[in-house]
């Protein structure tokens, strides 16, 4: 049985003319203990599938599993509920409340269980010990760095035995080592037998997933299982494509970065190694609508 | 959870210091005025009752004006009555006197408010003339002397108050000295002992700034002209006071060929009729006082607006990491409610140091009323649900996503 299940799931934000499509009818299975990594330009509907599968949003069609129970038609205290029980999460920015500090942060979950203060306030503190914070639990979230606030966060996230970890670009506002903590800290949770689903840009992070996906306007274009250790090969293209800055652009005066704004770079590369059905239906459904971005 | 919520409120409050006090202004300012005013009526009319109460339940009243009854059992006196002159005679007076119910009548009549001795006037007495059988009605305690007797009807004779004398001899003891009034020197024989202050009953004053005058010199002075604004009688022992009520005005009603332009009460029904007056005054005044709280409680709704769209993005992690909508109802409900229940207890806290100042400073007597202040304060906690739902409810409806964006 699959933990997650998606069945044509489509996602259409706006109304009328100006009606965007973030999910284009996304098919998508995650068994227990995967690590999967999802990859793709702006604005390519990765954070709108995360928002549904954390129940943080509803999709407009298709049906949406957890466990083979339909979670999408839930009511808002249900799903609110099976976010605490079932669903950690740790976001790009502002996890933490700044009011409180850490070991509240972490507890804050359980509070909203019911579970009295003393016990929640030492589960939090031995979850901190877990994640190396320990010695950061009266901090307020002023007082740490982005590091220490995403490892608080990662260890709110574990703190209701989640059956899911999602993570929408972790290490986004974080320098490269603090980025190398916390994804050893997350492999080593998913070494543990957790299900981690985590959206990134970087292609080095491809190394901790077991399965990679890539996404272009709401659909996923590639599903690819790779070993853990080796960046996925669908990531590493897009290093394969990384442009230099050429005489003619420096004359310009623009920059090979700007020219690699995501997607107008993925328009050129990997496009024609496409599955050719894939293309096919994805260019007959663009002549009719407008893109997101 | 509910202590985790009060842990929330006040802290989010207190990182709102300023603000967070400024919008408890409001409620400050409210429930301390209701209390206040409440609290000043009820020691008014209490003062009221204990007076009236030492008349004794078999004296009736006879006042000018008509006690108008709006069909129910609900009475009520028309107020101007009792500023225009009087209605009542003398001759009223001697036709009560000569009923078979009647024991004792006595006549209290009006003269002036002004009184003087040695080049000092004073100009906020009353001065009344009266039967020398109101010290059997009263029994008011002498400090000295006595008051005066049936053999003194026609002496230039006074009895004065306790504030009186106090003003106008400074220490030394008035009696035997003279009192002047509108002119005429009256050797003063009692003075009373202080009373515990109250108003009304003896045309709306206090036993301690009035001068007595026996009625027949008292009438002398003003050209034989009476204002009288209260006949007080006594009914004889075994006799039902209600006939007694009825004859009365059977006779009075003879005297003036069937217009009714006075009013018999009995004891009960002064108290009633003095407790609506008090009420009516307590009420307007109360209402205003309502109004401040009103104000105070739309201030606490604007400010958890304020606050509801300042912290979108902790109600969108919040609910990200499994909090329901009825939890940050509860959450948002609960810091609305700790800055009026706290208003609420600082405004009794403010009225009774208002208290504290009218007692040393003035002669009013608020009465600390405990049902005043529960009433206060759960009028505060209803402030702070009714003016709070309204920001929760937005909180607890914003969606995840939006307000994650936010």
């Amino acid at each position: 049985m699959a933990l997650i299940e998606l069945r044509e799931v489509s996602k259409l934000f706006g109304f009328g003319e100006a009606t965007t499509l973030a999910l284009d009818e996304v098919d998508l299975t995650v068994e227990k203990g995967e690590f999967l990594a999802i990859m793709g330009p702006s604005g390519c509907g990765k954070t709108t599938l995360m928002n549904i599968i954390g129940l943080l949003d509803r999709p407009t069609h298709g049906t949406f599993l957890i466990d083979a129970k339909d979670a999408s038609r839930l009511r808002p205290n249900r799903q609110a509920k099976l976010r605490r029980d079932r669903i950690g999460f740790v976001f790009q920015f502002y996890n933490l409340l700044p009011r409180l500090n850490v070991l509240n942060n972490v507890a804050l979950p359980l509070a909203y269980r019911g579970m009295t203060p003393v016990r929640r306030l030492k589960r939090a503190s031995d979850m901190l010990e877990l994640v190396g914070l320990r010695d950061r639990e009266y901090f307020y979230p002023k007082h740490l760095s982005g590091g220490q606030i995403q490892r608080a966060a990662i260890a709110r996230a574990l703190i209701n035995n989640p059956s899911i970890i999602i993570a929408d670009e972790p290490t986004g506002n974080l320098d490269s080592h603090d980025s190398k903590v916390l994804m050893e800290l997350l492999a080593d949770i998913h070494r543990q037998g957790n299900t981690i689903l985590m959206v990134t840009h970087n292609p080095e992070l491809t190394r901790y997933a077991s399965r990679v996906i890539y996404m272009r306007d709401g659909t996923i274009v590639e599903d690819e299982s790779t070993s853990i250790g080796a960046v996925a090969k669908g990531a590493l293209r897009t290093y394969l494509r990384k442009r230099k800055t050429t005489e003619e652009d420096t004359l310009a005066g623009v920059s090979a970065l700007l020219k690699d704004v995501p997607g107008k770079a993925m328009a050129k590369g990997p496009k024609r190694r496409l599955p050719k059905k894939v293309f096919k239906k994805r260019s007959r459904r663009r002549a009719r609508r407008k893109v997101k971005h | 959870m509910w202590s985790g919520n009060l842990k929330t409120a006040i802290a989010s409050l207190r990182s709102a210091k300023w603000r967070s006090l400024l919008t408890m202004l409001g409620i400050i300012i409210g429930v301390s005025s209701v209390v206040t005013v409440v609290s000043l009526g009820e020691g008014l009319k209490q003062q009221v009752v204990g007076q009236i109460h030492t008349l004794g339940s078999d004296v009736l009243t006879v006042r000018p004006g008509k006690l108008v009854s709006d069909g129910s059992a609900r009475q009520s006196l028309n107020l101007l009555a009792f500023l225009s002159t009087s209605t009542l005679s003398e001759q009223d007076v001697s036709t009560i006197a000569k009923l078979p119910q009647v024991s004792t009548t006595v006549p209290v009549n009006f003269v002036t408010n002004s009184a003087a001795a040695g080049g000092l006037q004073l100009d906020n007495v009353s001065v009344l003339g009266t039967d020398a059988q109101l010290n059997d009605l009263l029994r008011p305690k002498m400090d000295s002397g006595a008051f005066f007797t049936k053999e003194n009807a026609n002496d230039n004779v006074a009895v004065i108050g306790s504030t009186i004398a106090a003003q106008l001899y400074s220490g030394s003891n008035p009696l035997g000295h003279p009192i002047s009034v509108l002119g005429r020197d009256f050797i003063i024989r009692g003075v009373f002992a202080p009373s515990a202050g109250g108003l009304v009953t003896i045309q709306q004053s206090d036993l301690n700034s009035t001068v007595f005058l026996p009625f027949g010199p008292a009438k002398s002075l003003v050209d034989n002209r009476t204002n009288i604004s209260q006949i007080l009688i006594k009914v004889k022992p075994g006799v039902n006071p209600d006939t007694a009520v009825a004859e009365i005005r059977k006779v009075l009603l003879q005297n003036r060929g069937g217009s009714e332009d006075f009013s018999v009460l009995k004891q009960q029904q002064l108290l009633e009729l003095t407790g609506k007056v008090v009420n009516k005054a307590t009420g307007f005044v109360t209402g205003l006082a309502a109004v401040a709280l009103l104000v105070g409680g739309i201030g606490v709704m604007d400010i958890m607006l304020v606050s509801v769209s300042e912290r979108t993005r902790e109600i969108g992690i919040r609910k990200a990491i499994g909090a329901t909508n009825r939890q940050i109802l509860g959450q948002f409900l609960t810091e609305g409610l700790v800055l009026t229940i706290g208003g609420g207890f600082i405004g009794i806290l403010v009225s009774l140091m208002i208290f504290g100042f009218l007692r040393l400073y003035t002669g009013l007597e608020p009465v600390i009323n405990v049902s005043v202040m529960l009433l206060a304060v759960s009028v505060s906690i209803a402030v702070g649900i009714i003016f709070s739902v309204v920001p929760a409810l937005k909180a607890a409806r914003k969606h995840p996503i939006d307000a994650l964006r936010g």
